[in-house]
């Protein structure tokens, strides 16, 4: 089953939610961390999508009980988390510190997970979970030892050693090669489909993109936009993006790019530089070297000036 | 427990730590061994009992042992941000504060109670009462600071500041000269915990019955405990 079609398969708006975050803030003295977010996490993979600093950590730690909210509610399987530890037996949680002792060898950390959560059978759910992230032959190392690809995944073998239902992970692919980040995202499309609950952080839109089936997308540590990844898109190429075209006649090829009907503006700054606004960056793509041609047009070099993270969440939260 | 236990004793068995302590805990010995030498079979005076007994190992050695222990029990984790693993874990919060407070008191009360029996066996001409007091006195010492140390490292990541600014103010300078901070005194407590269990050797104290020193000190330890068990519950865990 390729990926879109598992996610397809997993997308089911009538299953229960999981997990609901009813109208929560945080606040530390005067500043507003989360600002009164709502959702529902439903059983398959959920991308938490947001600059750093958005507030995604503080929403995590806030559903996995570590922090406590200034207002509002949150529920786990229709129970409070905070102060509610038997509750942890479902729940595996990565943080985006490398929270491992350093002199403890990879198997007896894992097993010392698996142990604190009751986990009966230890050995064998061990090895179990240490297999599935491919690190058998390293687990007899002291984790100080391993490189931060292989913190990462001995961390997430800990985290899934007691089989949990809903798993919370935040930045999990942080330090992971692109080797292990294939690895990382066949394994949690695995454990979607098995029914497991995920939680995802992330501030790479690619990484979200491949795997999650609902995406929220946090800014400014409010709910900027959520659902299907699709939509997000979407919205997201509904933004008019700024192009930046370095040529030998400027005047010239402006005059014949204001004429396009995927171009909003075109305007030549200071420096000689054509900066184009389009709402239809494929079009212009393909335009671009046609006008170049027809006006004699030297193009030395197109570039987006706005194409970071940022600049996509900052359009999308001021819509 | 047990794995939360052995994690501790791992965490607060750092080489460093464990020679500082074993260089703390031999100054006491190396002044019982000096007196021997000096005065040869005779029984230490007060001047002793003030100096190496109360002074050194009481009032100095055994609050900052505990301190640099105890308080690093949780201060470290919470640093490393490794407590998470134990606070998402379904057991409830006794369970992970009881075996960190008695981690803390294995590691700081092996030194300290070897310490002390040492110190007064060698001092005292191999009394078996009078040594087994000083070390019970030094065992109740350790527990009380490491129960206040434990709390003071969940609340504050400059435990060791508040932890000295406590030892010296508190225990050192007032509860030494207003007697009535004495009954809020650690130090206290042992000290007259200690005479009581031995009135042959050391007078009973002026201020403190041993029957309150003992009631004191299970208060203190229980009141402590719960405290940190209750900042755990409510803390936001890094």
């Amino acid at each position: 089953m390729s990926s879109s079609n598992s996610r397809a398969a997993r997308s089911n708006g009538n299953v229960a939610p999981v997990i609901q975050v009813e109208r929560v803030s945080r606040w530390f003295g005067n500043v507003v961390s989360v600002s009164d977010v709502s959702f529902e996490i439903r059983p398959g993979i959920t991308g938490l999508l947001g600059p750093n600093g958005a507030g995604k950590t503080t929403l995590l730690r806030m559903i996995t009980g570590l922090a406590e909210v200034s207002v509002g509610s949150i529920s786990v399987f229709d129970q409070q988390v905070r102060n509610n530890p038997d509750i942890y037996s479902r729940i595996g949680v990565m943080s985006e510190h490398e929270t491992v002792y350093q002199f403890m060898k990879g198997r007896d950390f894992v097993k010392m997970m698996g142990q604190l959560r009751g986990v009966s059978n230890i050995d064998a759910a061990a090895d179990k979970a240490i297999n599935l992230v491919d690190l058998a032959e390293a687990s007899l190392r002291s984790m100080g030892t391993y490189s931060r690809g292989m913190r990462q995944r001995m961390r997430l073998a800990a985290t899934i050693v007691h089989e949990p239902d809903i798993l919370i992970l935040d930045e999990p692919l942080n330090g992971a090669d692109p080797r292990q980040r294939v690895q990382f995202q066949k394994l949690l499309l695995q454990l979607a489909d098995e029914g497991k609950t995920i939680v995802l952080s992330s501030h790479i839109l690619e990484e979200v993109e491949q795997l999650a089936d609902t995406v929220l997308l946090i800014v400014n540590g409010k709910l900027a936009a959520s659902g299907d990844f699709h939509a997000i898109r979407a919205a997201l190429d509904e933004r008019p993006y700024h192009v930046r075209v370095l040529c030998d006649s400027p005047r010239d090829l402006a005059s014949a790019l204001v004429k396009l009907e995927s171009v909003d503006a075109v305007y030549v700054d200071p420096d000689g530089a054509i900066v184009v606004l389009s709402r239809n960056v494929r079009d212009l793509q393909i335009e671009l070297p046609r006008l170049a041609q027809a006006t004699s047009a030297r193009v030395w070099r197109v570039e987006p000036l706005d194409d970071s993270l940022e600049s996509v969440f900052g359009y999308l939260v001021e819509r | 427990m047990m794995f939360v236990y052995k994690l501790t004793l791992r965490q607060l068995s750092g080489r460093w730590r464990l020679l500082i302590t074993l260089l703390l805990s031999a100054l006491p010995v190396t002044m019982g061994v000096i007196w021997r030498l000096i005065e040869g079979d005779a029984r230490p005076d007060h001047e002793f009992e003030d100096f190496a007994l109360n002074g050194m190992l009481a009032a100095s050695i055994i609050p900052l042992v505990s301190l640099a222990i105890a308080s690093a029990a949780f201060s470290n984790e919470i640093e490393d941000r490794t407590l998470a693993n134990l606070t998402l874990s379904p057991i409830p919060r006794w369970k992970i504060v009881v075996p960190k407070l008695l981690g803390a008191l294995t590691v700081g009360g092996f030194f300290m109670v070897i310490s002390a029996f040492v110190t007064s066996y060698i001092a005292y001409s191999g009394d078996m009462t009078t040594s087994l007091a000083v070390a019970a006195g030094a065992a109740v010492e350790v527990a009380l600071y490491s129960s206040v140390f434990v709390l003071v490292g969940l609340m504050t990541n400059k435990a060791i500041g508040f932890g000295l600014l406590y030892v010296f103010l508190w225990e050192g300078l007032l509860a030494g000269f207003v007697s009535g901070v004495r009954f809020l005194s650690i130090r206290h407590y042992s000290v007259t915990i200690v005479n009581g269990l031995d009135d042959r050797v050391f007078t009973e104290g002026e201020h403190l019955s041993f029957a309150v020193a003992l009631v004191a000190s299970a208060a203190v330890f229980v009141i402590f405990l719960a405290l940190s068990i209750q900042r755990l519950r409510r803390m936001d865990v890094p």
